[in-house]
């Protein structure tokens, strides 16, 4: 019984990652309907940012895991909420009318830009780096199941930035102006919205999302590697499709969809563990033969 | 036409000049063959409107085929390259009908996740030769050896001329049916089922039927080139077939110009040549690599070569 | 005024001198350039050594390919560094795969070559070329020492993780092969991708079996994940790794966590030689942004001993190859060299390692070997 525990919070662990990569997907779109696929690299930018500030204060002698914790964050947030708005207004704007394919393009190749970068110019960056231990890690074991604190503060921490996110796209102006957007350009502009402003907006708080999980991978495997975001990003973005795009909710049933298959395929399938992802993205192809438009699908109708 | 056998002469004169040089003529049969696979592609993409982000798997599939029946059956090598091309058209029939039920991003998806989903699979299963892949016999049609010299009297040239020359005769060929498929009545329809599906149905068009046609009639030639390149190297595994190899094919249409043969063949050229010509920097070739293209994406759009418009004569 | 006459006289000969060409090939870009990079500076050393050391008849260049670990890509630099006739010699490729699927096309071109880092018995044994040699022992030399000296240990019961590529493959093969037949058990074997990020489910199967030790066949980055979440699950199994993970970017990604991890590499321990000693002096002196890594010493012998080779025979492909087939007890920074008849060095001196307060300790002279501390799961 103790084991299932583990491999439920095994999984709900990623699931929580793979949400958040999701949720900044599925707003992207919902503004601008494009797919932003340097969104995973950004995700490693932030982490190694936080690194390095975490690197910069222990230097300078500050010593108290909370302070550093707060800091190493906001600066992690800060720096993704930068470069997405930047990737958003240098790379995605100006190919506004060009063919989605060549945003998906673009951005596909920024994403190179950015992991070769860290790979080559962050010291030491083509080797896995060690990521700190900053909030507790205390651990009761009930048989097999070991319960750290920290993942539980984790798990917690994310809750409540998806519940926050969820909140202000719903209940506040900017939400509200971000909505208008999604729905129809022309209208949103017509009524007063200033459309680039809530398009960069959006972006950096996607982006800001998505360094949030870059932090919480460092935190939770104490390593980050400069290839990170690659495979977070297609899996984030496998769960933003699954889920249908442009619905926040949609992105995190995905996310903790995929983090479900991928623990079911490695674990109570009869064939090698290496077999999981074949089992996990052929259930994705099988479900978009069943539901093309995901499984809370986009409310769009075409009728002929 | 003529500008395309005016072309082939082009390149045949320049092999034969390069005669001597093993390694240019390797890059040039390369380029070649890319072409051939991005025809393929062409069809889907450009024509169609039916994405593909699984490029490298088809050219996989054709791969693994040819190894396959090369290693273990009398098969003549001639027909292996057809059933590699014909083994990737049946396996994108897996894909048809998640393709056929999705749109953007959504079919995006599907071939992105059978992408990664095959790349696997070669690496996990020992019949195909695991992660350390296969090795292949030396190509041979009819009386030809493709991996001896040719010498005759005072003429000598490197096998890879041979390659070249089957290289160029196969995409000439593809070239020439992708043109033709342009112009046909089949062209017509799957450019209005591009531009707007329901108009097409409206108008009679059977839109399923035509993007079936496409999708298999690409995934044809991506295997057959994949056949031949898996002979020219002599060797395949896993790591051929990435993702990333599916990026680079998708690259190289949207550099040349979706729809555009010409363009496409352009492009071909410039994305296999320019990382050679990076070597001097080594490490930071992918970095700069990247850089361009997103640069020739913002200032250029449409790419290099635009697809000119449809004349109705 | 003599004394710039001098450095004309001196130029001049320095001109004078014949430039031997020589090929680097390995990956310098993507997840293995790490070790890439590092073998290339090495090489590079050599090269830089040789050219300003005294007596050398010849002036030497290195050529620098990157073959992406990618075995198309690995054929297309082998075919370039083969038909450039101004190329002499290569120290070849990484990557195992890209190494199997060159050995044809350097046999055609007749360029001698010799491997420093792949790892794969065929890569020598699978074919009767005579231009390909290897410096570096197999994986069956490391896994057969590995696994004897575990059971010499007392471990009993290993569950396996290796990556499915044909370095985790073939390891994951001969370990199993070997440890049996010391009369060891394997309760568990489980493939992972080689980009994998998380393993808690592979390792949550792995507690309830619970072995004595890890066996894990792979590289340094997913080494780390693995060891790390080990600690997450709080799986206490000693951790027994391979030459993968033989560098220092492992024990600094680790920290704490990678007290007591065993691993084993061939060749000699390039610090504890004279020669090794003095390789990695000059290599902390040329400043390159990369450590040498694991294979780096390999890359150096190899270079060196091609450079070595070439001033008794000449820059001539055929004449280098006949050289390298005389090569016996050749004095390297990685121990004695001797080839055999399949070009691969017959003296594979095995080093096993522990860490130990955050460095790579020889097993000999760990506090580990003297009692004064435990490996784990005992």
């Amino acid at each position: 019984m103790s084991i299932i525990a583990q491999y439920v919070m095994n999984g709900a662990m990623l699931g929580m990652m793979y949400a958040l990569v999701a949720v900044g997907f599925t707003l992207f779109f919902g503004v601008l309907d494009v797919i932003q696929f340097a969104h995973g690299d950004v995700l490693a930018a932030g982490a190694f940012a936080a690194l390095a500030v975490w690197l910069g204060l222990t230097r300078l002698g500050v010593a108290s895991p909370a302070l550093l914790l707060a800091l190493v964050v906001v600066a992690a947030t800060v720096a993704t909420a930068l470069l997405g708005a930047a990737v958003a207004r240098f790379l995605v704007l100006p190919l506004k009318g060009a063919p989605q394919l060549n945003v998906l393009l673009v951005t596909l190749m920024m994403g190179t830009v950015l992991r070769e970068s860290i790979r080559l110019f962050y010291p030491g960056g083509s080797q896995p780096q060690l990521f700190p231990a900053l909030l507790p890690t205390s651990s009761v074991a009930l048989g097999e199941f070991n319960l750290r604190i920290d993942n539980v503060i984790l798990l917690a921490a994310g809750t409540v930035l998806i519940a926050g996110t969820s909140l202000l796209v719903t209940r506040t102006r900017l939400g509200l102006a971000i909505r208008a957007v999604a729905q129809d350009e022309e209208t949103a502009r017509t009524m007063g919205v200033d459309f680039r402003r809530i398009v960069l907006l959006t972006f950096a708080l996607g982006s800001a999302l998505a360094a949030f999980a870059g932090v919480m991978d460092g935190l939770y495997y104490n390593e980050i590697f400069f290839g990170m975001g690659l495979l977070l990003g297609v899996i984030g973005f496998a769960a933003a499709i699954i889920g249908g795009l442009g619905n926040l909710y949609g992105a995190i049933l995905g996310g903790f969809f995929f983090a479900a298959l991928q623990t079911i395929g490695a674990v109570a399938l009869p064939f090698a563990s290496a077999y999981k992802d074949v089992f996990a993205f052929g259930v994705v192809i099988a479900l978009m033969a069943l539901r093309p438009k995901g499984l809370i699908g986009e409310r769009t109708s075409e009728r002929v | 036409m003529r500008k395309g056998l005016l072309a082939a002469a082009a390149v045949l004169a320049v092999s034969l000049a390069l005669r001597e040089d093993d390694f240019a003529l390797l890059l040039l049969t390369r380029v070649l063959i890319v072409i051939l696979a991005c025809l393929g592609l062409n069809v889907q993409f450009g024509y169609a409107g039916v994405v593909n982000f699984a490029g490298a798997t088809f050219f996989g599939v054709g791969g693994y085929t040819a190894a396959v029946l090369a290693r273990s059956t009398a098969v003549p090598h001639l027909f292996i390259l057809l059933i590699g091309g014909a083994a990737a058209a049946l396996a994108g029939t897996i894909l048809v009908v998640p393709v056929l039920r999705t749109r953007g991003h959504y079919a995006a998806l599907v071939t992105i996740a059978f992408a990664l989903l095959f790349r696997t699979f070669f690496e996990v299963n020992d019949a195909l030769g695991g992660p350390q892949g296969l090795k292949l016999p030396e190509l041979r049609i009819g009386p030809v050896h493709f991996n001896d010299a040719i010498e005759i009297g005072s003429f000598f040239a490197s096998f890879y001329l041979k390659y070249i020359v089957l290289s160029l005769l196969l995409a000439a060929l593809g070239f020439a049916f992708v043109l033709r498929l342009e112009r046909s009545f089949i062209g017509v329809a799957l450019d209005c089922i591009r531009l707007d599906e329901i108009a097409a149905a409206s108008f009679g068009v059977d839109v399923a039927r035509w993007k079936i046609v496409a999708f298999t009639l690409g995934n044809f030639l991506i295997g057959l080139a994949g056949a031949l390149s898996a002979f020219m190297v002599g060797f395949i595994a896993p790591d051929n077939y990435s993702f990333g190899e599916s990026l680079i094919f998708v690259s190289i249409l949207l550099l040349g110009g979706l729809g555009n043969p010409w363009g496409l063949s352009l492009a071909s050229a410039v994305v296999l040549l320019l990382p050679e010509k990076l070597q001097v920097i080594a490490e930071y070739r992918f970095l700069l690599f990247a850089a361009v293209v997103i640069l020739i994406l913002l200032f250029r759009p449409a790419g290099l070569l635009p697809r000119p418009l449809r004349r109705l004569t | 005024m003599r004394i710039i006459l001098a450095a004309l006289l001196f130029s001049l000969a320095a001109q004078a001198k014949e430039t031997v060409r020589i090929a680097f090939i390995g990956p310098l870009t993507g997840g293995n350039s790490a070790v890439g990079l590092g073998g290339r500076n090495s090489a590079d050393l050599a090269v830089k050594l040789h050219n300003a050391g005294p007596g050398s008849k010849y002036q030497y260049e290195l050529v620098v390919l990157d073959d992406e670990c990618k075995p198309d890509a690995g054929v297309q630099m082998a075919t370039k560094a083969g038909s450039d006739r101004s190329i002499v010699a290569g120290v070849t490729h990484y990557c195992s795969v890209v190494a199997m699927a060159t050995v044809d096309t350097f046999h055609r071109f007749g360029l001698p070559t010799i491997v420093w880092g792949a790892v794969l018995p065929d890569i020598t044994y699978g074919h009767d070329f005579k231009e390909i040699h290897r410096v570096n022992g197999t994986m069956i030399n490391q896994n057969e020492t590995n696994a004897k000296f575990m059971a010499a240990q007392g471990y009993k019961k290993f569950a396996v993780i290796h990556d499915t590529t044909d370095y985790g493959k073939g390891h994951d093969k001969y370990f199993t092969k070997f440890i049996t037949e010391s009369g060891g058990q394997i309760v568990g074997d489980f493939g992972v991708t080689a980009d994998q990020q998380d393993f808690t489910a592979e390792l949550t199967q792995i507690k309830a079996l619970s072995p004595q030790a890890l066996y894990f066949g792979g590289l340094t980055p997913i080494g780390v994940r693995i060891r790390s979440q080990m600690d997450k699950l709080g799986l206490n199994a000693q951790f027994d790794g391979t030459s993968g993970i033989v560098n220092d970017d492992f024990i600094k990604a680790l920290g704490p966590l990678a007290e007591s991890v065993l691993a084993f590499r061939e060749g000699a321990p390039a610090e504890k030689l004279p020669g090794g000693r003095k390789f990695l002096e000059e290599y902390g002196k040329q400043g390159y942004s990369n450590p040498p890594e694991a294979y780096g010493p390999f890359a150096f012998v190899a270079a060196d001993l091609l450079m070595q080779t070439i001033e008794k025979t000449g820059p001539d492909r055929r004449k280098i190859i006949a050289g390298l087939a005389q090569v016996k007890d050749f004095d390297s920074i990685v121990g004695k060299i001797t080839f055999d008849d399949h070009g691969q060095n017959t003296v594979p001196v095995i080093t096993k390692y522990v860490a130990q307060d955050g460095k790579w300790v020889l097993w000999e002279e760990s506090e580990y070997a003297r009692g004064s501390r435990k490996l784990r799961g005992k």
